[in-house]
């Protein structure tokens, strides 16, 4: 009898059953499509020409394509600029919501809102926002700063851009440091209030230890989401990427050379390996700096 | 109604160097390039951002055409302002094609190189002589032989400027600039008066700038790029100094023409492009603005105008040649076009049209003067932008431009890193 | 069961008379106050744009809306600017498509991720790590560079110009399936133990057990994807040939296209976009923070 319901159980088939909606859904329009994109980067192929094998051409090509650097400068400094800002914030941002006082799910929900929203929307927001004459303007100016190019200067709009990732990006990450702040036990912190450390000394020696397999996650997560960064800049520095394209990050590149009629699908397809190898190599550093700590 | 300049430029590339039998795919899925048969079938027809504004002379355009073809139905597509190309690139690609698509030139240039687009001169060169002969050529490609798309609408527009911002800066608001001369010594006053408040100009040199400049754009032969003689550096140097003044706005760097239609409107910039759309526009949005609004003819050391050129092309694929070609010209007939210009502020490519008295006789409103100007003036316009001139060029040319502007190159590098760049894209694109 | 109830604890309840936090303990009026200032500071930095938005689409054409210092409430509040959106495209039809896609792929997400995230969690076979590593590699794909060769699959399926061409490549999502993943992980095997003694088939395990006790994720796994669908712009758009199938975001482009320089308009546009899913997420937050509380986003 026993026997009988275990090779029932164990129907061999059964845990591929269960994968096999996601991995086909994934496998035809993800990966597939990704081989293709390798498989594109060594020809010279074009949106409405077949491409030839060109061997490594693209990729030598990409090392003496000054907009490459640019491309890679940007998106390294997203990561510079965003990553520790969203390791930091949200952090704080979920202590400052943990504690039950009264509304305090109205707030959570709130802080959640730019969450939703999609990033046309947020961009389109953000840039009536920052306009010369929109509102973040008239309010300086009504202080007596004046006006300030938030949308014309090469570096404030990366910054500004990345101000973007980071707003909207808060309540997400705040959210994920919740469900970890859920399980510090409070007794930490009580043994600490008793030894009579401050609420800095408390934050440091407990709450981030505790939490630090958090940060690590978040710091990976956001990493790879700041290196790939495409619609804040380009909603915000324009499809040609600002100033002179100094604002052009590596996604933006790939749809700049790779996308419409003329578009060089070929070594498009190079960048976007690049940017795939990049993203791997950045997740594998992080979880082995954690497994490093941690053991 | 959009015609965005970013699209005019958007997508021809550099066909050029490449043996027609790279671009193979053409023939294979039948369709035929005979259009002498029986006008019957299902066809589709793809506008631009036309339904918003237009549809109900869409809807009475497929209905007329198919009440004179009862075998046929006319299926009206529409596609927004964005992404059009990314669009169309995914249904060539793919096959899906619309029988009867809106182009414009730059559009038409890889359609037709990868055989997507039908030779009108072969399938209907009996319609040749309806239209103005430079309407027409505006679809050829250089390197092929051919006219892959029928004329339709036209547009080009008036200097807008802000008379009393001419008039606080000591400039006669009845006297505009008349040459590019007389514009950048306003424009340097204009910008000293106001202690570089108020800017000129709002957009940076493009491509159809440097033409109405008179340099030449590209050789010959349509090989190669040619704006870095002596003619392009000139100007390029002297927008350098506007900019170094802010006799050109310092967000020109970043505008779009949606944008510094904005700060035109805004009265933050005294001049700028527009057309007779734009009148509507002033007088809703900025009615202060209306009341001192000046208008006065685009500034060009060739004397020709630069006018912008809306097509319909045919799918070399369609099932139902006859129809789809008969379509397109009606579509574009003359009379079809005069009754679509009289909707809105463009004007009809077919011959003769523009001497109707619509576009010949005042009844003294700015709308009318606007449009009796613009229509004179296209009697000779040019479509300046190359068609070979691809997105992926216009950003090489725009950045170039901006590193010169910026003084991180003199203006002579910078057109010449531009025409290399160009250059090698329209090599590899081919 | 026990455990569920414990997880649920670790989410903050409702208010109590008293203003203690979540240990139950009475909070200084000082801290209160200092606390409600920060939150407000926040409230008015993540929820204030969304607001000016509001405030702008709301404007009539006579107000200045670029005045300095800025006007924060519109003098004379009108519908007009909706009423021109709705005259200008098809809204309803186009929510209407949009509601539909999002929905279905809400549906495909939370059984295909659930599925694949207990597989991947819960089963044990050859080529779970390979199965788990497929989703992780799909998770870093950028997908900028593929959307051709979707098109060029999704026609060969003959599912180009159909909503379930829309539907189809986000409908289970390799970051909602790791998801799923981390819940399931999370539960305590003992369980599901118990249910395995019994008897019960893998299905049954999975459905009666294990599901019930990660609801909490499938929220999260939910709101996700209907923002996913309703926010996608460029897909639908090269997917769908007619017009009556066009989706929101589509439909709002024509507005940008076309009144570029009509920051009432487009404001109304924006607002148009976002308020069905603020709704949604008011809905389902209390859900949403109970997937939380079951460290589904821990990772």
């Amino acid at each position: 009898m026993a026997g009988v319901s275990r090779v029932r159980r164990q129907l061999p088939t059964s845990p591929w059953l269960f994968a096999a909606p996601g991995l086909l859904v994934v496998g035809a329009f993800v990966l597939y499509p990704f081989v293709s994109t390798v498989v594109n980067s060594f020809t010279d192929r074009r949106t409405l020409i077949p491409g030839r094998f060109v061997g490594l051409a693209n990729f030598r090509e990409l090392i003496h394509d000054d907009m490459f650097w640019t491309g890679l400068r940007n998106s390294t400094l997203y990561i510079v600029g965003v990553v520790p800002a969203l390791v930091v914030l949200p952090l704080l941002l979920a202590l400052l919501v943990q504690k039950n006082i009264p509304g305090i799910t109205f707030f959570r929900s709130a802080f959640y809102t730019p969450v939703v929203a999609s990033i046309v929307v947020v961009g389109l927001i953000w840039v009536w926002l920052l306009d010369e004459r929109g509102l973040v303007n008239s309010l300086l100016e009504t202080v007596g700063i004046g006006r300030i190019g938030f949308l014309s200067d090469q570096w404030l709009l990366l910054l500004s851009a990345m101000a973007v990732t980071v707003w909207k990006g808060l309540g997400y990450y705040m959210i994920i440091y919740l469900a970890a702040l859920a399980n510090v036990p409070r007794e930490l912190h009580e043994a600490a209030a008793v030894d009579g450390a401050g609420a800095v000394r408390r934050f440091l020696t407990v709450t981030v230890p505790a939490v630090r397999s958090t940060m690590v996650l978040v710091a990976a997560l956001s990493s790879v989401a700041a290196f790939k960064v495409f619609s804040e800049v380009y909603l915000m520095a324009g499809p040609s990427g600002g100033p002179a394209g100094e604002d052009t990050t590596l996604v933006m590149l790939v749809q700049r050379t790779g996308t419409g009629l003329t578009g060089r699908v070929g070594y498009a397809s190079a960048l976007s390996v690049v940017v795939f190898v990049v993203t791997v190599v950045l997740m594998l550093l992080v979880l082995r700096a954690d497994r490093r700590e941690r053991t | 109604m959009h015609i965005s300049r970013r699209v005019f430029a958007l997508a021809a590339a550099a066909l050029l160097a490449l043996p027609l039998s790279a671009c193979g795919s053409g023939e294979d899925g039948g369709g035929s390039t005979d259009a002498s048969g029986k006008v019957e079938g299902d066809i589709t027809f793809q506008t631009w951002n036309l339904r918003a504004n237009f549809k109900p002379y869409f809807d009475g355009l497929i209905s007329d055409f198919e009440k004179k073809y009862p075998d046929t139905h006319v299926k009206w597509i529409d596609q927004p302002a964005e992404g059009y190309a990314d669009k169309i690139s995914a249904d060539a690609a793919g096959g899906t094609l619309p029988d009867v698509v809106n182009v414009s030139p730059d559009l038409v240039a890889p359609l037709a190189r990868a055989g997507l687009a039908l030779d009108l001169d072969k399938a209907a060169a009996k319609y040749r002589s309806e239209y103005l002969d430079g309407a027409w050529a505006s679809h050829r490609i250089p390197g092929m032989s051919g006219t892959y798309a029928f004329p339709w609408y036209l547009n080009t527009g008036p200097l807008f400027y802000n008379k009393s911002l001419f008039k606080e800066a000591g400039l006669d608001p009845a006297q505009p600039p008349k040459t590019y001369d007389d514009l950048f010594a306003d424009a340097l006053k204009m910008a000293k008066q106001s202690g570089g408040k108020v800017a000129t100009l709002a957009n940076v040199p493009t491509i159809e700038d440097f033409g109405r400049y008179g340099v030449e754009l590209m050789n010959k032969e349509g090989t190669g790029f040619a704006f870095n003689d002596a003619k392009g550096v000139e100007l390029l140097t002297r927008y350098q100094e506007l900019y170094d003044a802010k006799a050109l706005d310092p967000q020109a760097l970043t505008a779009t023409p949606e944008s510094s239609g904005k700060k035109f409107l805004t009265e933050a910039v005294a001049m700028n492009p527009g057309s007779a759309l734009d009148l509507d526009n002033f007088k809703k949005q900025a009615p202060n603005l209306y009341k001192n609004i000046g208008i006065t003819d685009q500034i060009t050391s060739t004397g020709h105008v630069n006018m912008y050129v809306m097509g319909v092309m045919v799918n070399t694929k369609t099932r139902h040649t006859p129809a789809a070609v008969a379509f397109a010209h009606f579509v574009t007939d003359a009379q079809n076009q005069m009754s679509f210009a009289k909707q809105v502020a463009i004007f009809p490519s077919t011959a003769g049209s523009l001497d109707d008295p619509y576009f010949t006789e005042e009844d003294g409103t700015d709308e009318t003067r606007v449009r009796i100007a613009a229509a004179k003036s296209l009697q000779n316009a040019v479509n300046y932008t190359p068609v070979l001139f691809s997105d992926q060029m216009k950003t090489a040319l725009r950045n170039e431009v901006a590193k010169a502007l910026l003084g991180k190159e003199s203006p002579k590098a910078a057109l010449d890193n531009a025409v290399k760049a160009c250059d090698q894209l329209l090599q590899q694109q081919g | 069961m026990t455990v569920t109830e414990e997880r649920v604890q670790a989410v903050p309840r409702a208010k109590d008379a008293r203003v203690t936090d979540e240990h139950g303990r009475r909070i200084r009026i000082g801290e209160l106050l200092w606390r409600y200032t920060l939150l407000l500071l926040v409230l008015a930095l993540t929820v204030g744009p969304f607001l000016w938005q509001l405030s702008t689409s709301l404007k009539g054409p006579t107000e200045d809306i670029f005045s300095s210092p800025p006007s924060f409430l519109p003098e004379h509040p009108t519908l007009h600017n909706y009423q021109r959106v709705a005259d200008t495209i098809p809204v309803w039809d186009y929510a209407l498509n949009s509601l539909k896609v999002a929905s279905a792929s809400v549906v495909t997400n939370c059984v295909g991720s659930a599925l694949a995230g207990y597989a991947l969690a819960r089963l044990r076979y050859r080529g779970r790590r390979i199965a788990t590593l497929v989703f992780i590699l799909a998770m870093l794909v950028p997908v900028e560079g593929i959307i051709i060769a979707q098109f060029t699959t999704m026609r060969e399926l003959g599912l180009n110009n159909t909503l379930i061409g829309v539907v189809l490549p986000g409908s289970v999502g390799a970051m909602n399936v790791l998801l799923m993943r981390n819940a399931f992980l999370n539960l305590p095997y003992e369980i599901e133990e118990a249910a395995y003694v019994d008897g019960a088939d893998v299905w049954q395990r999975f459905l009666r057990i294990a599901l019930p006790s990660v609801k909490g994720t499938v929220a999260v796994v939910a709101i996700f994807a209907f923002m996913g669908a309703w926010d996608d712009f460029l897909w639908p758009l090269i997917v769908l040939s007619d017009p009556s199938r066009f989706t929101l975001t589509i439909g709002l482009n024509y507005l940008h296209g076309t009144f570029a320089n009509d920051e009432r308009l487009v404001a109304a546009g924006t607002v148009i976009a976002v308020a069905p899913l603020i709704a949604l997420f008011a809905c389902l937050q209390r859900y949403f923070f109970r997937g939380v509380g079951e460290g589904a986003v821990k990772g």
